[in-house]
């Protein structure tokens, strides 16, 4: 029996002025997967993952998530819907506390199981959530950081923040976008190592562009290749390193 | 939490304290700017929960101070039946009214800067409307509001004199008492998420622009309840208090006193009346100084007075420990 | 009928002109420096001020030459004064969050008003166009005033000469490339700081000469320069902020839809470009001009 996917694109164009960025892209995500999406640096990674998670509108194809068509949908409805996604540079909101940021997460999460008549002014208790942070906090290693300003965190410890804040929506599919981006060989270690563990607990579907193969081929049960604006491989990580395209395009002409 | 309701409340009571001192120990006329200075504080702590709060920069603040004052006004002159409290709350509802109409269509544009000309603009428009609509008295305003009455049944007080300005520090600190449960609340809280990060906040599946109305809406209540107060104190309503000069004030208090606190703005406005007292019979020279204090402001202090009070403060503890 | 058109398509060409002249440097310099300059309003006083005293001085009726001559005067002087905003404010702002610089042009809008209110006080002045320009044309059934003539032919003059700065001059296209990519431009050792003054010396200087050519016919108060400042704030956004062609047919646009809802409501004079302003960005957000759109999420 094959599941449904979770996240399905078909067709999908994005152009920025005259620029093509992507050009027909077809993509199709089962649940329990970890899907690494790799390509040179301008091949429109970035781009693909903003238009699937709505920060940017698609100018053509169709974007599901289990099945429900969401391609004109804003970035607030998708996560509405299970999408939950990180940044580059990590987001996350400088002026306040790591706990602060964790609490504006959970209540949004709380809000959202809510109807829309009683989002304003009925939160669950104060306790209730504070137990929901503090849980989802040392889950990612954060206590020690709980009370400090985030903008004076670590390198590592925002990225773990803004993985946190995303969790705690309780997403079906997490987009990560590069998620090991600057960090050290050891640091990438450990946050693989973090993430692998985090989609088992929370039987996550996984989303994710890396440049650093040690993650890659760590994490990944699938692989796709863009490279300028299309798909030129999708398969198992070993059928994709055997496969000639691939090759072509990144050793060059034999 | 609970702890910093109870200082709030605790300062919130004596600066409503000192405010009743005044008629004590001063003249009417000093009591009557007071009275303005009261209201101006709330009109101030409205106009930062949006800056500071929401991050949204309005400069047409005045047309929420003028619905909630002609509303009240209008109520006053012909209706006088019905109870002042229901005006009053009609008056502040009216404020909310226009802020969604207007933050409808002004939020369509996320940047700041468009949001600020666009609020200009309505302002802009509300003034116009009012100077040239017979049933608000065109240029001419408003007259002879009374004050008013409050009471249940044949137990009856009259808002006379004093007592209306008893009222007037009462309603104005649990206004701001109000208003500083509301920025600490979690609805503070996600605003405040969006001033920092809208992106951020737009993909913890918040909408933004939903949330920034309803920030303009409450923004615009307690501007407007600011206004409805005022109406009966001053008694007369004139176009002027919809003028764009009016939004420069609560821009004024709050920038002077520093926005990043909450009572900064109220600070503000305590500090500007006493100059606006002391330059009052020189014209030109109000706009004058509160353009160079406000230019001063932003250059050399950003964070208003109260910043640096508070910087000051904790440098000379650090030299002390 | 004829004439009704006729009047409204005038009335909206001289709403149109008068609202450019004064946009115009608003616009250039909000696409140089990414700065709303609310003090334009201010310095177009200025100017107007200047522009009133000098043909008082010269002892009020004055040909259309020296009228001319003085509007010429008053923008060099208000340039001048361009130069000492930068130097001492504009250079500032460039480190400040945009919502303080926008509180910082609005505080010195505040001086200009506080400054005009000292030296000339409250009191309404008005001098009568130069004598040349007191009649009117006849065209048709249309009585066109000779003075409105002028401030459209004016209109046309500024938004000309600027298109051809922009485009033809070695200085206009170190603008241009400034206001593409001002990081870029730094990079490549252009002198930025050098063309941000020149930027708001011309800006200025094209505040005075508006006042200086606008101050005829108009009721001189410390209130003048808010009125002209919101009517150039509607065409600069709907032109898309930058955009000194889109400035140009917004100015056309609005002025045209101001001239219609003054003839069938006659009793809210000032208001329609406001609603056409609201409307106009209910259906394109983003200005007449400008491509691309704004935030999605």
């Amino acid at each position: 029996m094959t599941d449904a996917p979770i996240l399905e694109a078909k067709a999908l164009c994005k152009s920025y002025g005259l620029v093509q960025v992507l050009h027909d892209v077809e993509l199709s995500i089962a649940p329990g997967e970890s899907r690494v999406v790799i390509g040179p640096n301008g091949a429109g990674k970035t781009t693909l993952f903003k238009c699937l998670s709505g920060e940017v509108p698609s100018d053509k194809g169709v974007i599901s998530l289990e099945g429900r068509e969401i391609t004109g949908l804003r970035g607030w409805r998708r996560v509405q819907m299970g999408i939950g996604r990180t940044f580059q540079v990590a987001r996350i909101f400088p002026e306040m506390t790591a706990r602060e940021n964790m609490t504006v997460a959970v209540e949004m999460r709380d809000r959202l199981a809510r109807g829309t008549a009683r989002r304003l002014f009925s939160l669950a208790p104060a306790a209730e959530l504070r137990a929901e942070v503090d849980e989802l906090m040392s889950e990612l290693d954060l206590a020690a950081a709980a009370d400090r300003p985030a903008r004076i965190l670590a390198h590592g410890d925002k990225k773990r923040l803004e993985l946190a804040m995303s969790l705690a929506l309780r997403p079906t599919l997490v987009m990560l976008d590069e998620p090991t981006a600057g960090m050290s060989p050891a640091d990438r270690a450990d946050a693989v190592a973090m993430i692998a563990r985090l989609r088992d607990t929370h039987g996550l579907t996984l989303l994710l562009t890396e440049h650093d193969m040690e993650v890659v081929f760590g994490l990944a049960t699938r692989l796709t290749v863009l490279h300028q604006g299309r798909i030129i491989a999708d398969g198992a990580p070993a059928d994709v390193r055997a496969d000639p395209n691939v090759r072509e395009v990144y050793l060059g002409h034999d | 939490m609970n702890r910093d309701l109870a200082k709030t409340m605790a300062l919130a009571g004596l600066g409503g304290a000192a405010f009743l001192c005044v008629p004590l120990v001063a003249n009417s006329g000093v009591v009557f700017l007071a009275g303005l200075v009261a209201i101006n504080i709330v009109f101030a702590l409205s106009w930062n929960l949006l800056f500071a709060g929401a991050g949204l920069l309005s400069f047409g603040h005045s047309m929420f101070l003028a619905a909630g004052a002609y509303t009240m006004a209008k109520f006053s002159l012909s209706a006088p039946e019905v109870p002042f409290l229901l005006t009053l709350v009609l008056a502040a509802l009216s404020g909310g009214v226009l802020a969604w109409v207007f933050g409808f269509v002004a939020l369509r544009r996320a940047s700041g800067t468009y949001f600020a000309i666009l609020t200009l603009a309505f302002s802009a428009l509300v003034h116009i409307v009012i100077t040239k609509t017979d049933a608000l008295g065109r240029a001419d305003g408003l007259v002879g509001i009374r004050r008013p009455e409050i009471g249940v049944g044949s137990l009856r007080l009259s808002l006379d004199g004093d007592m209306y300005y008893v009222f007037i520090v009462l309603s104005m600190t649990l206004a701001a008492l109000a208003l500083w449960c509301f920025t600490h609340s979690p609805t503070g809280r996600l605003l405040q998420a969006i001033k920092q990060d809208r992106l951020r906040t737009s993909f913890l599946g918040a909408n933004v622009r939903r949330w920034q109305l309803l920030a303009f809406c409450v923004s615009g209540v307690f501007a407007a309840l600011a206004g409805a107060v005022m109406a009966p104190w001053s008694q007369i309503v004139s176009p002027e208090i919809a003028h764009w000069s009016m939004s420069t004030m609560p821009i004024l208090y709050a920038l002077l006193g520093g926005t990043s606190r909450f009572w900064g703005p109220a600070l503000g406005a305590i500090l500007f009346g006493m100059l606006d007292y002391g330059t009052r019979n020189m014209l030109g020279l109000a706009d004058m100084t509160s353009g160079i204090l406000l230019l001063v402001v932003v250059l050399a202090v950003p964070g208003g007075i109260l910043g640096l009070l508070l910087r000051v403060g904790r440098t000379r503890e650090e030299a002390k420990g | 009928m004829m004439m009704d058109i006729g009047l409204v398509v005038f009335g909206g060409l001289s709403w149109a002109m008068a609202t450019f002249l004064v946009a115009a440097g608003l616009t250039l310099i909000f696409g140089i420096l990414h700065i709303l300059n609310f003090a334009h309003g201010g310095f177009f006083m200025v100017g107007a001020y200047l522009a009133w005293a000098m043909i008082e001085a010269l002892g009020g009726g004055v040909s259309i030459w020296t009228y001319i001559a003085v509007a010429l005067v008053s923008g060099a002087v208000v340039g001048a004064l361009g130069v000492l905003v930068d130097v001492t404010i504009f250079r500032r702002l460039r480190d400040v969050e945009d919502a303080y610089a926008l509180i910082a042009t609005y505080a010195l809008l505040m001086v200009c008003i506080g400054a005009i209110e000292l030296i000339w006080g409250l009191d309404f002045r008005a001098i009568m166009p130069p004598e040349a320009l007191n009649s009117a044309l006849f065209i048709g059934d249309l009585i066109a005033p000779t003075f409105t003539i002028f401030i459209i032919v004016c209109g046309v003059v500024v938004y000309v000469a600027l298109e051809v700065f922009m485009a033809r001059t070695e200085t206009g296209k170190l603008v241009r490339i400034v206001a593409h990519d001002a990081w870029m431009a730094r990079l490549l050792g252009l002198d930025v700081t050098r063309i941000y003054l020149i930027t708001v010396v011309i800006s200025f200087a094209l505040a005075g000469l508006a006042g200086g050519l606008l101050v005829a016919n108009q009721g001189l108060s410390p209130e003048l320069g808010g009125v002209f400042l919101l009517q150039a704030f509607g065409v600069v956004i709907v032109g898309g902020m930058g955009s000194i062609r889109g400035a140009f047919l917004a100015a056309l646009l609005l002025g045209q839809i101001e001239s219609i809802g003054g003839m069938l409501f006659p009793n809210y004079p000032g208001i329609f470009y406001l609603v056409a302003l609201a409307g106009l960005l209910l259906i394109r957000p983003q200005g007449l001009l400008t491509k691309g759109r704004t935030e999605w999420v």
